[in-house]
């Protein structure tokens, strides 16, 4: 029953919605309306467990000890006081502290964002940038002819989209366009109708429960 | 020999020292390149222009601190172009980590042009829940969103009295660094409502949107920090805005990283296919 339930209930919503799509008469509408306010109340439940798994996970580490387990403590110092800063809506006005004040300019939680997380995410990405010269530098070798076209692809589109590429040439932003505009798009629409079939298909054999992978609990 | 066995190895720290130099330099002292406008920027403006004073254009911030170099001065020229132009914005966002970044923006801009919050502009923030928030706001946003980012009921604003789904958006623009983004908007609120629709992305997913350029489901496209420097050019040209262009100065450094990159590239191969050739002779001879 435990499985049966869950499984009915797939195949009656799925079934509804399919067929929901193609009737536009104010019923279906309005049918579809409350599924869609269901769908957002559970959704916010997915919230409640990320935190709980959040909290579970790094306690587990706090308590045993497990390599790293410091970054643990930092994390959950930092979700704990940014939650709250955020419920209590802390700001910082005319050098006080103001509590319920809302979360915006002057709120502690934008200050937060704009003078922690902001320099510290960039930070992150940018370091990609080096990485990713270095990479391209040893990776890009003509060792295949698949390879060799890769890079000479790679050569024109680096090139031509940036200014420094229509100094050289006008005709390189044109050349860099047509291979975006035509082999690439040939091949990301092959790989979008695999994408969108393989999903179809997916689809289906969870509604039909055939796929029943989602129920969790192994067979 | 000793010649290409250096090019084809040359130490990471060093690549590493020349990009920072290359980066560091143009951004202290300019060169000066100029990013025309595309034709896929050129109509995500004229989207825009085309949108009567009065009337709302949404933007989503589907990106966070990490791809705010490319995306930031999108919002910010297109949030200028906006205002300049007396048409109503409407900020959300499907990636929690990015409203920090939209309340700075408006906070920016609004002020710049003396616009009024819940007038001229409104900020819904971020909901929990993908799907819903894109499908739900194509029946009713203030369902959605009952209140905004600040925690006002929408109903008390008075921008959003006439404001009902996304048959009252004449344009939306989704600034997307992945999933969610530039795709969820294309498959859930222009395949099913017809949301007309640009999109601005990161250099790297910006090959991403062209099969649906091609479709129309894309009414154009700025792709990265120079379709950035492509808006703010033509907000320039307009004179909609004096303000320093961000992505426009920005472009010198991109513009010789890739230049060095490439010659990196380049370097490389001649050394791979020098000592491949002296391989195969040695191995031929022996």
């Amino acid at each position: 029953m435990q499985r049966q339930i869950p499984l009915i209930l797939c195949l009656i919503f799925g079934i509804f919605m399919i067929v929901q799509f193609f009737v536009p008469h104010p019923y279906s509408q309005r049918a579809y309306e409350v599924v869609l306010r269901w769908v957002r109340i559970i959704s916010i439940f997915a919230l409640v467990l990320g935190v709980g798994s959040l909290v579970l996970y790094h306690s587990n580490k706090i308590k045993r000890k497990v390599s790293g387990w410091g970054f643990s403590i930092v994390t959950l110092v930092s979700a704990i006081i940014t939650t709250l800063v955020g419920l209590l809506g802390v700001n910082w006005l005319d050098g006080k502290l103001v509590f319920f004040k809302g979360i915006g300019k002057s709120s502690v939680l934008q200050i937060f964002f704009q003078n922690i997380f902001v320099p510290v995410n960039s930070t992150m990405f940018a370091m990609l940038a080096f990485y990713m010269a270095s990479a391209a530098y040893r990776a890009f070798r003509a060792r295949t002819k698949e390879a060799t076209l890769l890079l000479i692809a790679a050569f024109f589109v680096m090139l031509g989209m940036v200014p420094i590429g229509s100094a050289i040439s006008p005709r390189l932003p044109e050349f860099a366009e047509w291979i975006l505009s035509v082999p690439n798009l040939a091949a990301k629409r092959g790989i979008l109708f695999g994408i969108a079939l393989g999903g179809i298909a997916t689809s289906l054999k969870i509604i039909l429960g055939i796929e029943r992978g989602w129920l969790g609990g192994g067979k | 020999m000793r010649v290409f066995e250096a090019l084809a190895k040359i130490d990471r720290k060093i690549i590493f020292l020349i990009l920072a130099v290359v980066i560091i330099v143009p951004l202290i002292k300019p060169i000066g390149l100029i990013s025309k406008a595309s034709t896929r920027a050129k109509a995500v403006f004229d989207a825009v222009e085309s949108i009567p004073p009065g009337k709302p254009l949404m933007i989503s911030i589907d990106f966070d601190p990490g791809s705010m170099p490319e995306l930031y001065p999108m919002l910010l020229a297109i949030l200028r172009h906006a205002f300049a132009r007396d048409v109503k914005v409407i900020v959300l966002g499907l990636w929690l980590t990015g409203m920090g970044l939209g309340e700075q923006a408006l906070t920016t801009v609004a002020s710049e042009y003396s616009k009024k919050y819940g007038v001229d502009y409104v900020f819904l923030g971020w909901r929990s829940g993908v799907l819903p928030v894109v499908l739900g706001m194509g029946e009713d946003i203030k369902k959605t969103f009952p209140t905004d980012y600040y925690g006002t009921p929408l109903e008390s604003l008075a921008m959003m009295s006439n404001i009902r789904n996304y048959r009252d958006i004449p344009f939306f623009i989704s600034l997307s660094a992945g999933d969610p983004g530039m795709n969820t908007w294309i498959a859930y609120a222009q395949a099913r409502y017809g949301l007309k629709m640009g999109a601005g992305t990161t250099a790297v997913s910006a090959a991403d949107a062209y099969p649906y350029l091609q479709t129309g489901q894309l009414t154009g496209l700025l792709g990265g920090m120079k379709g950035a420097a492509e808006y703010e050019f033509l907000v320039k040209e307009r004179g909609y805005s004096k303000e320093i262009s961000q992505a426009t100065q920005a472009m010198d450094s991109q513009s010789l990283a890739h230049l060095l990159i490439l010659i990196l590239i380049v370097l490389g191969n001649i050394g791979y296919l020098f000592i491949r050739k002296q391989t195969k002779k040695l191995g031929g001879a022996r």
